[in-house]
């Protein structure tokens, strides 16, 4: 036990440093961008309006008096820091005066339902697919299977998402390809506001699921082909076991060990969105939040974004350091 | 194993079953589609949504039926023929009426306007609007009431005066939809805020003839319904609006705006790319465009332009300019961007809205007898036949989709343009001191002639189509020519100065006003930055002529409709031409597609060209009374 608290202690410790180390590499990279939200406000605002020049250095002054970039750098990375210690990111700079953390908590629901589910369904499918097709190798469905899912895995996310945008929004218009909800319906716990919920997640998730469950297919196979020849499995076999009973308590099993791993950084990395995906579908998540930062400057936006996902995947990490010496005795703690 | 199988099989038909039975849902909750005029906000999602106070800058969006809408102001240009003549008193009962020397200007107001709440509209509330925004200068217009206003006052509840600091014969502008303009704030819902600009105006009460009904709090959709009282709205002149409901979307991409409309689910695409409107006009027939043919597009009152950077020694120099003029062909050009959809300009205006009849045709014999002399030869490079050569190229390809009428020609295509002349640009790139060595254009210092011309990328592709394409043409020549990509930030990186050359603009028009000042009056010299400093709108190019200083001057000293406007207008565009400050290409064309399937009634450059169909421009208000549901047989 008190190895364990000391192993607990040490990944804490690294915890603690990925996620300072990471906020501030991400802080001094978005700062160090050249553009500058000011300057995007004032375009906007000029763009296709009045822009007396004798206004515009007025408005300048001004906007940059409210967004508080008078100060020198050090200054605004302390005042970060505090912050974020009350876990407050500020006001978004493209939508001031609205806080980052309300424009993220608008946004982190989606992305982490669609996220989660594709991520849960694609592990699900490939992990068990890929577990029969390594215990039953001559099974020609599951040949077939394979060859499907491995095939699918190298296509880029923006083409598999356009593919079935097409299949199923063009060619064979049964489903949305817009929003994550209806329009004009009220949001709440109601069978119409779910159902939409489901239905417009249906494309969005089939396109990212699809491509992933290939990559986990593969992985499982080949771990299933490696277990079954150890001698454990080949006595069990000898000793006349039920191949049902060997394939799920005696393979799959001890196979499952690195895919859970896998599975938790993945599901720690939902909270990076899915950027494309959401883009061509119009749907409502951190990564269109997080493009539309990038290209308006809005650092303070881009800089919360970006410190969740960094939390949350050393979250992730940290979490499975914790559980996996519980989970496999072969993990030593020292 | 048979069992795993099984389960797999089930699970795939249950998804699937449960897939159709989501299909049969609409995308349109409680509304009839019928009832609906389905639009796209170019904006996309929006960021911050429930913020509709419209005055702030960085608020929700204007794109969502906010402006176009809801809000309203005293006057509106339209870009093109108007609905009832260019010039519409919104707010205003009349035009703006200055003193003799422009320090004053007294404005009447319509009586029986209300706002969507039943409160009266008065002349308090333009003061309102005025002095809040003054008193903040982080609102949109706040900053160009502080540099021009000394004081508003409303001597009764129908009139305003404008006491101004400086002389201003175009102060009206601020209160002039072209796109936007200062809309008139509610003063009896904000003189209750503490402080205006931190109100979110959330639901707003509005001036326009429709009222928000909902809206996606993830910012992707607002629908607008029309007011019961829309008679006592500025708009109410001219009948009541056809939609009940309007409803502003995120589409999403280009191809998804197609594939919406083929599905009837978008009534009005803003812009899209010439290939999804070729798409549409194969594939859909109830796709309806600005031109019934070639270009398909509304040319709206902008000019993308070859930007040079004057800082840059090489560009000060007008032969340097002219030189890079006469190395490009215009044909490839319009063909690489458009596909050939463009609308071409030679001078340094667009060839949009009823600038053909103040600035086209009266110069057109003057631009035929223009004559560059380089020293050692003479020649007269525009020619009148380009849009005809490229309407000609299109045929073959497009069959009947291309006019053959001249004068439907130049109303598509444009007229004419700079011949490509390498020789011409040989002699005055030699006149300026460069020398080609090697195949390779030298600058007088013996340094390697390069420019880096800065385009948008995938955020604006069709400029960047036509930037590659000039770029290539320089680079044929021997000049040492690239692009480089920036998307994000553009304007504020041209404005900092730190480019060569842009395919930007920095040549906007009211479209169906001859008056130029919209875009002429910030090039005056007075406002041209050193080196270093950012550029205020829209002289990107930082150029300064003292003959252009005299124009703005004498065009500053007179009224807004004076005749003597359109003759300045004239001498700017001549001056243009003999300097090339910077090299004009074509109007914007924005590729608006219109879906007749439930609506009827949208502008038409042939047959009723009442108003900009691109809606996210204000004066698509004036649409709604046009349009009419399409009834089912």
């Amino acid at each position: 036990m008190r190895s364990y608290l000391w192993y607990l202690a040490r990944r804490f410790g690294q915890f603690v440093l990925v996620v300072f180390v990471g906020i501030n590499i991400v802080f001094f990279v978005t700062h160090a961008t050249p553009i500058d939200p000011v300057e995007q406000a004032i375009s906007s605002a000029t763009q296709f309006g009045q822009s007396d020049p004798r206004a515009v250095e007025i408005m300048r002054k001004a906007l940059r008096e409210l967004y508080g970039l008078d100060g020198s750098i050090w200054q605004q990375y302390l005042t970060f820091w505090r912050r974020l210690a009350t876990g407050d990111f500020g006001p978004s700079l493209s939508a001031f005066p609205t806080s980052v953390s309300t424009l993220i908590g608008q946004a982190l629901p989606w992305t982490a339902g669609l996220l989660s589910t594709s991520t849960l369904v694609a592990w699900c499918v490939g992990n068990f697919m890929g577990g029969l097709a390594g215990y039953y190798r001559k099974n020609r469905l599951l040949k077939g299977l394979g060859i499907v899912a491995t095939g699918l895995q190298p296509i880029p996310s923006y083409i598999m998402s356009l593919v079935v945008l097409i299949l199923f929004g063009y060619l064979w218009p049964i489903l949305p390809i817009s929003g994550g909800v209806e329009m004009n319906i009220h949001p709440g716990f109601t069978f119409s506001f779910l159902g939409s919920v489901a239905a417009h997640s249906l494309l969005p998730v089939l396109s990212l699921a699809l491509i992933t469950i290939g990559a986990w297919f593969v992985g499982m196979r080949s771990l299933v082909s490696n277990i079954v020849a150890e001698d454990y499995v080949v006595y069990a076999e000898l000793a006349g076991v039920d191949r049902h009973k060997i394939l799920t308590s005696y393979v799959m099993r001890n196979a499952l060990a690195p895919q859970l791993t896998g599975l938790a950084l993945s599901l720690g990395g939902i909270f990076n969105g899915a950027i494309i995906t959401e883009v061509v579908f119009g749907y409502p998540g951190l990564g269109t939040l997080l493009v539309r930062g990038v290209n308006s400057g809005d650092y303070s936006l881009v800089l919360g974004i970006a410190s969740i996902s960094i939390i949350a995947v050393a979250t992730a990490v940290f979490a499975i350091d914790l559980l996996y010496p519980l989970l496999d005795p072969r993990v030593k703690v020292r | 194993m048979k069992a795993a199988l099984f389960c797999l099989t089930a699970t795939f038909l249950a998804g699937s079953i449960s897939e159709q039975a989501f299909a049969q849902a609409s995308f349109l909750a409680g509304i009839p589609r019928n009832e609906v005029l389905i639009a796209e906000n170019p904006e996309g999602r929006i960021t911050n949504p429930t913020w509709f106070n419209i005055w702030v800058v960085n608020h929700g969006s204007n794109s969502n039926g906010l402006q176009q809408l809801g809000m309203d102001t005293l006057w509106y240009i339209d870009p093109d023929a108007g609905i009832d003549g260019v010039w519409d008193n919104s707010l205003a009962s009349d035009k703006p009426s200055y003193n003799s020397d422009f320090t004053e200007m007294t404005v009447k107001l319509r009586d029986g306007i209300y706002w969507s709440d039943g409160v009266e509209f008065t002349a308090d509330d333009v003061v309102y609007t005025v002095e809040t925004q003054m008193k903040n200068p982080t609102t949109t217009w706040g900053p160009g009431f502080l540099a021009s206003v000394d004081s508003v006052t409303a001597p009764d509840k129908n009139t305003v005066v404008f006491k101004l600091k400086r002389a201003n014969s175009r102060f009206h502008s601020l209160f002039t939809v072209r796109w936007n303009a200062c809309w008139i704030m509610p003063k009896h819902v904000f003189e209750k805020q503490a402080d205006p600009t931190k109100f979110e105006f959330n639901p707003p009460v509005t001036l326009g003839p429709y009222t928000l009904k909902s809206f996606d709090p993830n910012g992707a959709w607002y629908i607008w319904q029309r007011r019961d009282d829309w008679q006592r709205t500025t708009l109410g002149r001219f009948g009541e609006p056809g939609p009940k409901y309007v409803a502003y979307i995120d589409p999403g991409p280009p191809d998804k705006r197609v594939i919406l409309q083929l599905n009837h689910e978008l009534d009005i695409i803003h812009d899209t790319t010439p290939e999804g409107v070729f798409t549409l006009a194969k594939q859909s027939p109830s796709s309806h465009f600005w031109f019934k043919g070639f270009p398909y597009a509304h040319p709206d009152p902008t000019l993308p332009a070859v930007v040079f950077n004057h800082d840059i020694d090489a560009f000060k120099n007008r032969d340097v300019r002219w030189a890079l003029t006469l190395l490009i062909d215009m044909k490839a050009v319009s063909m690489a961007s458009y596909r050939g959809a463009a609308t071409i300009s030679a001078i340094a205006v667009p060839p949009t809205g009823l600038y053909p009849k103040y600035y086209f045709d009266p110069l057109e014999d003057w631009l035929k007898n223009f004559e560059i002399d380089t020293g050692k030869s003479k020649y007269k490079p525009y020619d009148p036949t380009v849009a005809q050569q490229i309407a000609d190229l299109l045929r073959p390809t497009m069959g009947d989709k291309i006019p053959k009428d001249p004068k439907e020609i130049a109303t598509a295509f444009g007229r004419g343009w700079w011949k490509p002349n390498p020789q011409v640009a040989t002699e005055l790139l030699e006149r300026a001191g460069f020398k080609k060595t090697g195949g390779k254009w030298m600058k007088p210092d013996g340094t390697p002639f390069s420019i880096t011309m800065l385009v948008e990328g995938d955020q604006r592709p069709v400029m960047t189509r036509a930037g590659t394409m000039i770029v290539q043409e320089w680079r044929q020549f021997g000049i040492d020519a690239k692009t480089q990509a920036y998307p994000s930030d553009f304007f504020p990186r041209v404005a900092s100065g730190d480019f060569e050359a842009a395919m930007a603009w920095s040549v906007e028009t009211w479209g169906g006003h001859p008056d130029l000042s919209f875009f002429l009056d910030s090039w005056h010299s007075e406002f041209v930055k050193p080196a270093g400093q950012r550029q205020p709108p829209r002289n990107w190019q930082r150029w300064s002529n003292p003959e252009l200083d005299k124009i703005i001057e004498q065009v500053r000293a007179i009224g807004f409709d004076d005749p003597k406007g359109v003759d300045l207008g004239q001498q700017f565009i001549k001056l243009a031409v003999q300097e090339m400050p910077i090299i004009p290409l074509m109007s914007y064309n924005v590729f608006t597609c219109m879906d007749t399937t439930y609506w009827t009634g949208y502008p038409s450059a042939e047959t009723d060209p009442y108003t900009d169909p691109v809606p996210n421009w204000a004066n698509t208000k004036y649409m709604m009374v046009k349009l009419k549901p399409v009834e089912k047989k």
